[in-house]
């Protein structure tokens, strides 16, 4: 048994991040499928490893970890293999502004289409509206309550989804004149900021059709691509059991055209 | 290279920054600006503005090195003493994931609820009080569409009931996670003094004055705030303030996660 435990849902966003440090580090774990969709992150025994009902987490020996950036530096700093890290400290300033500004930023905005278009549809279907309501009611942190309830329930207002969508547009154009500067996201080296946009744009050929395709962003798709066809990528993206991490296959396509919004929303996950 | 650090009166993140480039022993160039005059949108000879534009941070101090803006306090801090002294962060990686965590907790959940705080007591009656013509101007120079929102509320004084309660506890619960955090005798949140305490610091500082009540059932917090300010880091920098109470200065900070 590895010493490493990671309790993780799909490779994608959160989970992704640290699935995908530890593969490109080389570092054996125990993969540990968390069903978010049936709510096994607030069953009690994944609530004894991580008191807040949130994935992921890892153990390493009697040590439990959370917070997907900062576990994927954790993991970068604690074992050895390739480094993920660039020497220069200005690049690991760049790096680590890139990781906040998508953390905290741009990804709540991606998150806000996914959880009303994939994670609420998908649950309340599977569950019907009691069912959920108790298992909602059964989650340890207030914010993580609210979500679940605007995303089962379509409470998402207008303005909300507005703004997240105004912010995925902007980002989508950051993005992309940021990789017209640099190889990597952020730096000349693959790093952590790499792994991290990886996990939260790899399906945006397919999610925001209108706004990233070959013709509009090609250093978006040239970045999208080099880190698909990574081995590590490969390795990840096989653990995924659900039609969300499926979406990467279309990195497989050498052009990618322009599509109408409405297309992404079709497509499963915006 | 040419190396400048633009900073507000020395309080919040501005506070943390200088302190850490104290410890740092770099000697680095520092420029004080006015941060509710805009000053921060308009800084001379920045050829890559994105972090400055788009920090999730809002108005903290800005670090230009060869025409690119580097901002976010906590990483900016973590620059200094990686090129300089090299002597606030943990070396063990498990205690390095705990200063980050202890750092995002107060970024994410205690600086957004501290700044609307303190702009309520102080930004709002600053801005309230310009001019249309400088005021359009200040607005025209911020890039962040949600920045300016925040601006904006600052100056017209929308901060409603829920959010403010809402904040009072975020501040609460920070200086509660301080004083548990100092139950076993330790000087130093991490044991050994590192960004952790300044980014705190910074951020807490001016709150006894605004929440009492807050501090009151919390002596080691209040030993430790002494010790903070003490450090001739925090002196050093508390000594580049233009105003008599640098504490009480404030200006738009990061936004409340609005997730809730
Ligand atoms: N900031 C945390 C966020 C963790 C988080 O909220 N994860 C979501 C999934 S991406 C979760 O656990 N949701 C479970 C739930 O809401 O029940 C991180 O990056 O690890």
């Amino acid at each position: 048994m590895a010493e490493v435990t990671l309790y993780h849902w799909e490779p994608n966003a959160n989970s992704g991040k640290p699935m995908l440090a530890l593969m490109e580090k080389g570092v054996a774990f125990d993969s540990h499928y968390i069903d978010m969709l049936n709510f096994e992150q607030h069953r009690p025994e994944y609530l004894a490893i991580n008191p807040q009902g949130t994935i992921p987490a890892m153990t390493y020996g009697d040590r439990v970890l959370v917070e997907s950036t900062a576990i994927m530096e954790y993991v970068n700093e604690q074992f050895a293999g390739p480094d993920l890290m660039p020497g220069d400290a200005r690049d690991r300033w760049r790096i680590r502004w890139w990781m906040k500004f998508m953390d905290q930023w741009l990804a709540p905005s991606f998150s806000m289409f996914g959880w009303k278009y994939f994670v609420g549809p998908n649950a309340l279907a599977a569950h019907g509206q009691e069912k959920i309501e108790a298992q909602i009611a059964r989650i340890p942190l207030p914010e993580r309550q609210t979500a679940w309830r605007k995303a089962v329930f379509g409470l998402f207002s207008e303005a909300e989804m507005a703004e997240s969508g105004r912010r995925i547009a902007v980002g989508i154009e950051m993005l992309e004149r940021e990789l017209g500067k640099r190889e990597w996201l952020a730096s000349d080296h693959y790093s952590l900021a790499d792994v991290n946009g990886f996990n939260l744009a790899y399906a945006l050929p397919l999610s925001q059709p209108h706004l990233s395709n070959d013709d509009l962003t090609p250093n978006i798709m040239r970045w999208l691509r080099a880190i698909y066809r990574r081995p590590a990528t490969q390795a990840c993206w096989k653990l995924g059991r659900t039609p969300m991490a499926s979406r990467v296959a279309i990195l497989e396509q050498d052009y990618i055209p322009p599509r109408a919004e409405a297309e992404g929303i079709v497509s499963g996950v915006r | 290279m040419s190396t400048i650090l633009y900073h507000g009166e020395p309080n919040g993140p501005s506070l943390a920054v200088l302190a850490a480039l104290g410890e740092s022993g770099l000697d680095i160039e520092c420029q004080p600006i006015d941060l509710l005059a805009g000053e921060r949108h308009r800084l001379p000879g920045v050829t890559e503005p994105v972090a400055r534009d788009m920090g999730v941070e809002g108005e903290g101090p800005v670090l230009v090195i060869d025409g690119e803006a580097m901002t976010e306090s906590v990483f900016i801090a973590q620059y200094l003493d990686e090129t300089g002294a090299n002597t606030l962060q943990p070396r063990d990686a498990y205690a390095h994931w705990q200063m980050l965590m202890w750092c995002r907790r107060i970024t994410e959940r205690c600086a957004p609820a501290a700044a609307f705080l303190g702009c309520k007591a102080q930004a709002h009656a600053v801005l309230s009080a310009m001019d249309e013509t400088p005021w359009g101007d200040v607005l025209a120079a911020i890039a962040s569409e949600d920045l300016r929102g925040r601006w904006s509320a600052v100056r017209t004084g929308d901060f409603p009931e829920a959010p403010l309660t809402d904040s009072a506890n975020k501040v609460a619960d920070a200086v509660a996670m301080v004083e548990q955090q100092l139950a076993d005798g330790r000087d130093w949140l991490m044991g050994d003094l590192t960004v952790a305490d300044f980014e705190t610091y910074g951020w807490l500082a001016g709150m006894p004055a605004l929440l009492p009540a807050a501090f009151a059932a919390s002596p080691r917090t209040a030993a430790w705030l002494d010790r903070v300010r003490t450090r001739p880091s925090v002196q050093a920098a508390l000594a580049r303030a233009a105003t008599v109470n640098p504490e009480a200065a404030w200006a738009p900070g990061p936004e409340i996660n609005r997730w809730g």
